[in-house]
Parts: structure tokens; sequence; C-alpha cells
């Protein structure tokens, strides 16, 4: 009996030595210039190494909405009203296509930069490109949600489904050859589970599936988030909040060039200069994009479920109700107080829910341990030096996708996407 | 020999600075902890981001209600009218056309510039701006073509709000205006004073030529509107409204300032 264990370490590592190692990018030949995951994070690709992509003159594209009016018990209130009916943007190819839907990152929308770009890219490589909002963006909680309370991954898969059974049936017209997804930062987790979703629901029976930077545990990735606010930035004292030292640097820097020029290259040249911005400070620039992320998802979802956090139950909220007195207690709502204040107790209401190694376990990667190592159409890229990750979180990685997982050495969290060297790779897992 | 060992110890010194200075090394499956080399703020919870922005709240906005109802207004007519016009025109209309279209606005919007770099004593800024509508007015055939740019001599807008600001008058209150979007009630007039110069220089017999044809007027709002990237809805937030807000207010003050 004792020699059991024994014998399943022994298997256990016949196991993981039978399945390839990842595939390591090798720092000196990979060529990515930005060593430093702040700025790779805020400022992504030099422009010059970049793939080419096809302009928009040359992209048949357009916006389509959806009226899928989850039930729920409340009306919806005055002022989410443009956001009644879920937009996605359509990019089709004149003939026969494989089609790949592309889900966004956390509290982004169907046309937020990052995934124009993906659109561009796969739409280049000859794909139809169905571009979908995030379950955390507002406009998804709002237009496409049931419980309109993100963060459970398999109830967001769920309602993502839905969508893309929508799509489907509003483009029945489209000439598809085979489905495709893909999904960057929280998205990517996303179609993990919506791939698993598929496998029961038979669907799409898509043939690739691409995670692009995902959390591995959404705990450790929002945990990582809250912190970025919390930098040491010497200065941020009496009148001079954050924000206007920020200000005040690139102020500074564009007097002294002499005109206002805001371009891609804006941050490069700004940290070649005098006005350089440390790593505190790029760290709570990003941290605060993220907790405008987590104040609008709190917001939201309190609003939608009349939870009496944010706004009071009764209150008349109209188009034209000012909403600063809220917009200030959301923004001080981070994603551990979302977590703790809606999140949890709706899980534990709804889904008979228990503790919180418990509500990891289930909306993480490693929920889908099983179904990830086996299954060979799924490939992860992410990057050694991303801000979402906790230890232990690329151990699994490798355990789980061994030679299908690909590290880049550097990139921040999803710096890299846009640099030549990581679109080919993409396209060449979607080719094969 | 001692040349020599105190030449090894230089270089393992130096080789330890050297990794010293290297990120720090990665755990055993790669991750590098990009979190670790961050300085946090030694009491926890330092709130700086709250406070920083509730900051960005404190813009007068006594006409809220209506400024929504109109901010409302515009999201709709954007979508309904202005943006499949939009599309249209580009449908439509080469590139080329189109730009010259945007460089003939841009060159008449060139007056208000320079009258105002002019009125704000700022030489030479009123120099480049008269230098650009010469330019362009001539060899760039009433400006349909921008040489100027080519020549490195930018556009640098100047609206009398501007010209407001800098001598010092107050913003006012917020104020959405109708199609034209975001202003203030300081920057409103500043828009009205310069549109109705505009009409009394009357350059190239524009203004004239717009009252007895008011497609010139309709053609300069599509240009308009096609020229700005901004879509209503974008900011993806249900606090937009607040977002513009600030941004736009904030954006102006650095015009005045730069």
């Amino acid at each position: 009996m004792p020699r059991l264990p024994a014998f399943a370490a022994l298997l256990g590592g016949l196991l993981f030595c039978s399945s390839a190692p990842a595939v390591d990018i090798d720092p000196a030949s990979y060529g990515f210039p930005l060593h430093n995951p702040f700025e790779a994070t805020i400022a992504t690709t030099p422009p010059e190494l970049r793939p080419a992509l096809p302009p928009d003159s040359e992209i048949d594209q357009r916006d389509y909405s959806l009226s899928l009016r989850p039930e729920r018990p409340f009306a919806l209130p005055g002022n989410l009203r443009q956001v009644r009916d879920l937009r996605y943007r359509l990019a089709r190819q004149a003939h026969a296509a494989p089609l790949i839907f592309v889900i966004s990152g956390t509290g982004a929308h169907y046309a937020s930069s990052l995934t124009e770009y993906l659109k561009r890219l796969f739409y280049g490589a000859g794909f139809h490109v169905v571009q979908l909002s995030s379950p955390t963006s507002y406009d998804f909680m709002t237009a496409a949600s049931r419980a309109a309370t993100p963060g459970l991954s398999r109830e967001d898969a769920d309602d993502l489904y839905r969508v893309m059974e929508a799509v489907r049936a509003q483009q029945a017209d489209l000439p598809v050859t085979a489905y495709h997804l893909a999904g960057y930062s929280l998205g990517a987790l996303h179609a993990a589970f919506v791939s698993q979703l598929d496998e029961s629901r038979r669907g799409f029976g898509f043939k690739r599936v691409l995670l692009l930077n995902p959390p591995v545990n959404p705990y450790n990735s929002v945990r990582n988030l809250d912190r970025l606010v919390q930098t040491e930035v010497p200065g941020i004292t009496g009148d001079l909040t954050f924000y206007e030292l920020i200000l005040g640097k690139l102020t500074r820097y564009f007097q002294r060039r002499g005109y206002i020029d805001l371009n891609e290259a804006l941050l490069y040249d700004l940290q070649q200069s005098k006005e350089r911005l440390t790593d505190e400070e790029m760290a709570m620039l990003i941290g605060s994009v993220f907790r405008f992320a987590a104040a609008d998802i709190a917001y939201t979802s309190d609003l939608l479920n009349r939870r009496g956090l944010i706004t009071p139950p009764n209150y008349p909220v109209e188009e034209d109700t000012p909403l600063a007195p809220f917009f200030i207690r959301a923004l001080q709502c981070n994603f551990g107080c979302y977590l703790n204040e809606q999140l949890i107790p709706q899980w534990r209401l709804r889904h008979n829910g228990g503790s919180l190694s418990q509500l990891i376990g289930q909306i993480s990667l490693q929920a889908l341990q099983d179904y990830l190592a086996g299954s060979g159409k799924i490939a992860v890229m992410h990057n050694a030096d991303d801000l979402i990750l906790g230890p232990g979180d690329l151990a699994f990685l490798r355990r789980t996708f061994g030679e299908r997982l690909t590290l880049y050495p550097f990139g921040g969290h999803c710096g890299n996407l846009n640099y030549r060297v990581n679109s080919q790779a993409m396209l060449e897992f979607l080719r094969d | 020999m001692t040349e020599r060992a105190r030449l090894v110890a230089a270089a393992l010194l130096l080789g330890n600075l050297a990794h010293a200075a290297e990120p720090p090394a990665a755990d055993g499956d790669g991750f590098k902890r990009p979190l670790d080399s961050l300085q946090f703020n030694s009491g926890r919870d330092q709130r700086e981001f709250e406070r920083a922005s509730l900051a960005t709240l404190n813009v007068p906005d006594p006409w809220e209600r209506w400024n929504r109802r109109v901010y409302y207004f515009n999201y709709r007519l954007d979508e309904w009218v202005l943006l499949p016009v939009v599309r249209g025109y580009r449908y439509v209309t080469p590139e080329f056309v189109r730009s010259g279209v945007r460089n003939f606005f841009g060159n008449l919007g060139e007056i208000p510039s320079l009258l105002n770099s002019l009125l704000q004593l700022r030489g030479r800024r009123a120099l480049d701006t008269g230098t650009r509508l010469l330019l362009n007015t001539t060899l760039g055939v009433a400006g349909l073509w921008d040489p100027a740019t080519r020549m490195g001599l930018p556009r640098q807008s100047e609206d009398f709000g501007q010209t407001l600001g800098a001598y010092g008058v107050p913003t006012g209150p917020y104020l959405m205006l109708p199609i034209l979007g975001p202003s203030n009630l300081r920057d409103a007039g500043g828009q009205l004073t310069d549109f109705l110069t505009a009409n009394r220089v009357d350059y190239l017999n524009v203004a004239t030529a717009s009252g007895a044809h008011p497609e010139i007027s309709a053609l300069k709002a599509v240009d308009r509107r096609d020229g700005i990237p901004f879509r209503y809805g974008q900011l993806n937030s249900p606090f937009e409204y607040n977002q513009i807000r600030y941004v736009y207010t904030r954006a102006r003050q650095l015009q005045i300032e730069e």
C-alpha cells in the first residue's frame, strides 16, 4: 500500500516526461526591444516592428446589434438605454472562409484597440472575423448577461456562447468553412471555457482555440492589478494629484519639443527624454486603467441587480441623472471589493457556493486542467514578465499545455501581441 | 601574479555588478515576477488613485441635466445621421478629394488662428500661421493642398476661446452644445466670435458663397465630422459623460498653457 504514492509519482513523472516541453523563445534572438514590462504594456510594439495589416478601406466590415434582452426582475435604467442591444462587429470576406471569434479582455468592448488589431491581422490572413465585447464590459453586462455579475467563468462562457449562436443565426448567409476562437487577457480565459462548453453542445466544433496572455488564476491577477495603484510615487501630495504629475511631465515634454504630437511613438520618445516615467508611475497608470474598469463593473452590476451598494435601490436613474455621486462610490471599489461585495455573495446565493478557495478553483484555468491537457487544438502564448501572473502559474501552463505553450521572454501584459514575431506565430497556429 | 589576481578579482566584481544590474532572476518555471521590482507605498492603501480620480470630477457643471440630454441627443444624431452620412461621403469620394476638401476648409481656419495668435501677442506663431496661409493659398491652389506642412510649418490652431483663456477669462459652466459637442460658456462664445469674424473677413468669398449655397456649409460639416475620430460610446463606460467632460476641460487648459 505505501508503494502506491511512489507508483503514482512515477506514473506522473512518466506522463510529464512523455509530453514535450513548452516552447521557450530565446531572449537573444527574440528581438522585441522593450525589456521593461511596464513600458511594453503601455506602449506595445514600436510601429516599425508591427506586421503589415490591411487598412480599413480594404476591410468589408459593419457593426450589428443583437436584441437578446436577458430576463431580469428589473427594468433597464435610462442611463443604460444606449447599450440595450449588444453590438458586435463582423468583417466578412467576399468568399467562403473560416470564421474566427475574438473575445476582448477585461472591461474592453468589441471595438477596443487590441480587438481591432486582431481583426486586421486575422482578416488579412483570410478569416471572417467577429469581434465580441468582454462579459466584463458594461455593454455586454447590460445587453447579454443574465446575472450581470461577471467573474464566474462558466456562467460568462455560457452568456458568450448564446451571443455567438445569435451572431451565427443573424449571419446565416455567411459562407463559413470552419470556426476558430481567440481571446486575449481575460478573454483568453473565457475562450478556454467557451471551448469546453462547445465540446458538450457541439454547436461550433472549434478547429483551433488561441489563448493570448490568459490569467491562470484570476484571483492572483486581480490582486496584482489592485496592487498596481499602491506603488510609491514621490511628489503626489497636496494639490498635485497623480494625474497632474503625469500631465505635468507630458506638458514639459511637449513644451520642449515646441508642439503637441500625439502619436504611437509618444511613449518611446518620452522615455528617452528627461521627463521619462518611472516604473512606479507606469504601474500606477496601468493600475488606474484597470481601476476604471473595476468601477464600471461594480457600478453596472449593482445597478442592474438593484443591490443598493452604489445606487440606492429605488433611486430613479434617467438619461439626465447626474451620476457623480455614484461614480465616486464606484471609484472606491477595486476588484477585491467587487469580489467580496457582489460576486461572492451572489455566487453563494445562486450557486450554493462556499469558500474563496472553492470559488478560485471553479473560475481559474485549473478548473479545466484535464480538458486543456488533452485538447490538442488549444494553444497558449504568454510572456515571462506578464503583470497578471503569479508564482506557479507558468508551471501550471507548462504542465498542462506542454509544447502548446509558447513563452516569450518579454512583452509585459499583451504588449507584444502586435510584434511581427508573435503575429506570425498566431497565424501559423491557426493555419495548420 | 598579484597583478593577474587583481584583474581576475576586478573581472569577477564587474561580472557581479553587471549581473546585479540585470532584472531579478526568474523562477524555476521562468516567471520573472515583474511586480517584485516595484517600490510599494509603505502605508498600505494610499488611496491616491481615488484622490486623483475624484479631483477629475471638479468641473463646474450647473446645467448637467440639460447637458446630459444634449449628450444623448448628439449620441443618437451621430449614430443615425452624421456617421451614416460620413460613411456615404467616404464611399463616393476618393481619398485625394477628401483630403483636398479638408485642406481647403483647414486653410480657411487659418484666418481665426492668425487673428487669435496676434491677439495673444504670439508673434512667432502668427508669423508661422500667416506664412502657412500665404503658401497654401498660392502654391496649394486656394488651400486644396498643404505644402506648408511638408515644408516644416505644421498647423497650430488658435481660437478665440484660447485667447480669452490666455487673458485669464475663466471657463464658466461646462456646456454640451447640440451637434458641436463638449464646450463651456467661454469657448462657446469664442466659437461664435470666430464664426462671425470668419464671415466678416469672407476669405476667398467662401462665406458669401455659403450664403447662396448651403451645400458648402453641409460639406464643411461632413468634412469636420469625418476628421474627428471620436465616437460616442467609444470610452465604453457608464460614466462616459463625466470622462469626456474632464478630458475636454483639461485638454483646453493644456492648449491655453501651451
